[in-house]
């Protein structure tokens, strides 16, 4: 684990130095989680959810790289912490011949729904990578751009469809193939869909493998609606896994729908919601999970582009169970902090 | 369920409630350093017609002023480049419209210690200098001494502009000195004998030496009329077309009054 970590971090600022322009920056998220179900607590824990140390070289005006590792303090084995390589990839701009777009290879975003440009908000992660839907990253190669007059953006990519997380020989190798689109057609209103069809073959019968595949697919819809200081995210999100390998198998269908709205009090205070409601399967009655949560962020310091610098995140939640199971709370505090330096 | 129902339409209670916080009389301007003595010099000329209107001027950068345009800081966010599709993709899904406003021409001159004898260079001679083929002056007919290279610091609208017509897709030199200002850039370059720096032609002092490129000196009449290859528009980016006192403080800097600021600042009026 050490070693592997040494390599990584060894490669990443060999290829810094070689770059003609770097952008370093660490973000950590400090966070005291009070958990409460069934009149008891469950949970009540200050961790380090998550450290980023990213560098971002730029090997001229057409070649750029983003390199994430990812540290967890309560997610990782027995050393105390996790160390995960989250993004590792090249932007390559002007190599195809479309004004305003670049090709991606390397474990790069997945451009699904919000996830790809999901700025917490409220402290819990994405719809689709909260309800595992799709990794937030993964190995894959695609084209991103620019639709003219500030319309909108676009993508189009194949990924392994695995995520950063699975090691090992038994993950899938099948390509999953996504598309995204996301227009803005006037200031303040956005509206975006993806879509990613999955292949996997992991069932078995009598112990020989099937040849039929299993399939996924999935669909995302957004909007986002921005008027003065107040705004709302919407977004629904589906997802079909057809079982043609396996005898007598129904499709089963999960879905999403997530509402987020904001208020900026000022540039120091915001006040934030979201409501999520998630069904694993909508041919099954009371199954389902519904989640509010309410909260406020607290900006105590922004860099000079306005972006979060110190930040603290309190929201508390509370999860409701369609069947007898009861509600679970749960208060978070979190203090990110963010800095970052470009060096050349 | 029914306290849960009930903070829930209390919040979107809360976010319907449009925003309608009154900025009285106070203009806010962030940005380019380049058009920071534009931008302060009308304010002060403005606000002595207008003692009733504040006007706040800072610098940060090109991609500072974007940003606080972007993000509603500001009232005007200055800007030697034009915005970038990412920004304008970014401000249209935060409901924001910039608008672009051109305030000035400008050229950016290469420029040289006093000191030395060279006085023209070609461009693809310049993006040698910047990528560290040339590494000493003799090499391309001046004195024999090492060449200093001075740039802009990457957030500066000068650097983005200087990186597209110079240097054309090419990395530039490492270990060259990025500073925060064109003034910082001329006064390096005026007290270091083998330096090389760009600056906005408003910047240009008696310490340094002014270069012909590409065998056109950057004058008032080579910018304006496209003839010298670095020559550049400058901005005044605002969120939708100007109201109220932003309006008033645009239309004085495109005035024959604000023109005349313009040029004594040392760009050359906007077209």
């Amino acid at each position: 684990m050490k070693r592997a970590f040494f390599v990584i971090f060894l490669i990443m600022m060999v290829t810094s130095w070689l770059a003609a322009e770097t952008k370093f920056k660490m973000e950590l998220w400090n966070r005291w989680t009070y958990a409460r179900a069934d009149g008891e607590t469950i949970q009540n824990e200050m961790a380090l959810k998550r450290g980023y140390f990213r560098l971002e070289p730029k090997f001229g005006q057409n070649i750029s790289g983003r390199f994430n590792l990812d540290f967890f303090s309560d997610d990782g084995p027995d050393d105390g912490v996790g160390i995960k390589l989250k993004y590792a990839y090249l932007d390559f701009v002007n190599l195809i011949p479309i004004r305003g777009s670049k090709l991606t290879a390397g474990l790069m975003k997945t451009y699904f729904g919000t996830i790809y440009d999901w700025d917490y908000t409220t402290i819990d992660k994405d719809p689709s990578d909260k309800y595992k839907f799709v990794s937030s990253t993964d190995y894959g190669v695609g084209i991103f751009g620019y639709v003219p007059n500030g319309l909108g953006s676009y993508a189009v990519n194949l990924y392994n469809g695995e995520g950063y997380k699975k090691t090992g020989s038994d993950i899938n190798k099948d390509m999953n193939i996504n598309a995204n689109l996301r227009l803005t057609p006037i200031p303040g209103v956005t509206v975006g869909g993806s879509y990613m069809m999955q292949t996997k073959n992991d069932d078995e019968i009598d112990g020989e493998k099937n040849p039929d595949r299993q399939e996924n697919t999935l669909i995302a819809g957004m909007s986002k609606l921005v008027y003065g200081h107040a705004s709302l995210l919407t977004q629904y999100l589906m997802k079909t896994v057809s079982l043609p390998n396996v005898d007598d198998a129904e499709d089963v269908t999960t879905s999403v729908i997530s509402l987020m709205p904001a208020y900026k009090l000022n540039n120091i205070f915001d006040v934030v919601a979201r409501y999520d409601i998630y069904d694993p399967d909508t041919d099954t009655d009371d199954d389902g999970e519904s989640t509010f949560i309410g909260g406020v962020n607290y900006h105590i310091m922004r860099d000079a582009k306005n972006a979060p610098k110190l930040l603290v995140q309190a929201n508390y939640q509370i999860t409701s169970y369609e069947d007898a199971k009861d509600d679970e709370s749960e208060l978070m505090v979190q203090l990110r902090w963010i800095f970052s330096e470009t060096f050349k | 369920m029914y306290k849960k129902t009930v903070i829930i339409i209390a919040l979107l209670a809360l976010v319907a409630i449009p925003a309608f916080a009154k900025r009285g009389n106070k203009v806010t301007i962030a940005g380019s350093t380049t058009v920071l003595p534009i931008a302060q010099s009308c304010a002060e000329e403005f606000m002595n017609c207008h003692p009733d209107v504040n006007i706040s001027v800072r610098g940060g950068g090109s991609s500072v002023g974007i940003a606080s345009i972007i993000a509603g800081t500001v009232d005007i966010g200055d800007a030697s480049r034009h915005i970038k599709d990412k920004e304008l993709v970014q401000a249209r899904e935060m409901g924001i419209n910039p608008v672009e406003n051109v305030v000035a021409n400008d050229g950016i001159v290469v420029i040289v210690n006093p000191a030395n004898s060279i006085k023209a260079l070609s461009l693809d001679q310049v993006k040698d200098i910047y990528t560290g083929k040339f590494l000493n002056w003799k090499e391309i007919g001046g004195p024999n001494m090492p060449i200093v290279v001075i740039s802009r610091d990457v957030s500066s609208g000068t650097f983005e502009v200087f990186k597209e017509k110079v240097m054309q897709g090419t990395a530039g030199i490492d270990g060259a000195l990025m500073l925060a200002s064109n003034n910082a850039v001329v006064s390096t370059v005026a007290s270091t004998p083998g330096a090389i720096g760009y600056a906005g032609l408003g910047y240009v002092t008696s310490s340094i030496k002014v270069l012909s490129i590409e065998g056109v000196m950057p004058s008032k009449k080579t910018i304006q009329s496209g003839e010298y290859p670095i020559s550049r528009t400058l901005h005044m980016y605002t969120n939708g077309k100007a109201k109220g006192n932003v309006k008033l403080f645009l239309d004085f800097v495109l005035s024959p009054a604000g023109q005349k600021i313009v040029e004594a600042q040392g760009f050359v009026k906007a077209n």
